[in-house]
């Protein structure tokens, strides 16, 4: 299901491009293709979530095993070797944010929960999105204290894009609002 | 079966009120911005002058509760498309009574939640002119939602402390 394509080819460059990405390692792939991917997400349900800090659709957690698996077996070893981190799981979900949906900004660490990296991929959608970027933030700590925050990166949701970042304290991101259209997204994170 | 939180708090929670037409919304001058975007993106006033605010609470909370209380603190926050306050940005009360006056000028598609244990148990719209009393204690938190881009206008919340 899933395709490399010639942009993963040169595991160095990709390495030294993800150490010197700012305002925290990242990377940003467009040539990555699910073959048969849509016809898999037309039967996956999905919820609405809420809270203070999200709005939006999402499939349950846990499910889309198979889809996850191979995602996985073909990714993991390759991001392993970028970034230098010991991957061998990953989970996924669906997400479909529509007008006033958003992700406020937050870093995704928490201890005990060992996500090593994060990653967006992003699917075609009938109706695409104004807004829905996703946002990276740039940290200033002071004895081990955020005391400022600015905004650093936006990256649009294009189809067939994949977005892999580095989990840390630092790695402030958010979800932007989408003003129109629709945001069709698999996304989650990489386990040791 | 042993409850995390006292009977007398869980309680005292479910006594928040809202009460409609209490002042008219009036503007303030000399908001601060808050932007660590992780906990709130907002601008705020602490401890405005507002003694009209004060009085009138006053006398709200001894119109409703029947108990005379002393104020101890107030901000003003104010939330323009896009903003937000997260509930782990929230002050932990030990205990008092705090007391919402909605500002805004116009209404808006937001709300001030208040939550137990992270369960939403009261929730106050944005009508202009209306004050909400909420028992507080330290398994209580607060956040306001955000605000859509989708709407135009802003919320204003006058928000006082009073034990």
């Amino acid at each position: 299901m899933w395709q490399l394509g010639p942009d993963w080819r040169d595991e160095e460059l990709l390495a030294s491009r993800w150490r010197a990405a700012a305002p925290f390692p990242h990377l940003i792939f467009d040539d990555f293709v699910a073959d048969g991917l849509m016809e898999v997400l037309d039967d996956e349900h999905v919820d609405r979530y809420e809270g203070d800090l999200f709005a939006f659709e999402a499939s349950r957690p846990g499910g889309m095993r198979d889809v996850c698996e191979e995602f996985a077996a073909v990714l993991g070893p390759v991001l392993a070797r970028i970034t230098g981190k010991r991957i061998a799981s990953a989970d996924m979900r669906a997400f479909a944010y529509r007008p006033g949906h958003y992700l406020l900004p937050h870093s995704d660490h928490q201890d005990g929960l060992e996500r090593l990296l994060a990653y967006a991929y992003y699917l075609p959608s009938p109706e695409p999105p104004r807004g829905g970027e996703l946002e990276l933030f740039r940290c200033e700590l002071a004895n081990g204290e955020l005391v400022a925050t600015e905004s650093a990166l936006l990256i649009e949701p294009r189809p067939h894009r994949l977005v892999v970042f580095d989990v840390s304290d630092v790695s402030l991101h958010q979800v932007r609002e989408v003003l129109a259209g629709l945001r069709v997204s698999l996304a989650g994170w990489f386990y040791p | 079966m042993v409850l995390p939180v006292s009977l007398e708090d869980l309680l005292a929670t479910r006594s928040a009120v809202i009460v409609a037409n209490v002042v008219t919304p009036r503007p303030f001058d000399g908001y601060r911005r808050y932007a660590l975007v992780d906990r709130g993106s907002y601008d705020f006033i602490d401890e405005p002058d507002a003694p009209e605010l004060v009085a009138c609470a006053a006398a709200l909370i001894e119109q409703q509760t029947g108990d005379r209380r002393r104020y101890v603190e107030s901000r003003v926050v104010r939330l323009v498309p896009g903003d937000y306050l997260l509930a782990h940005h929230d002050r932990i009360r030990d205990h008092g009574l705090e007391i919402v006056v909605d500002l805004s000028p116009t209404a808006a598609p937001a709300e001030l939640h208040y939550r137990q244990h992270g369960q939403v148990f009261f929730r106050m719209p944005c009508v202009p002119g209306s004050a909400a009393l909420i028992p507080r204690n330290p398994t209580v938190t607060s956040n306001h939602t955000y605000l859509s881009k989708l709407h135009t206008g802003e919320v204003v919340r006058w928000i006082a402390l009073f034990v």
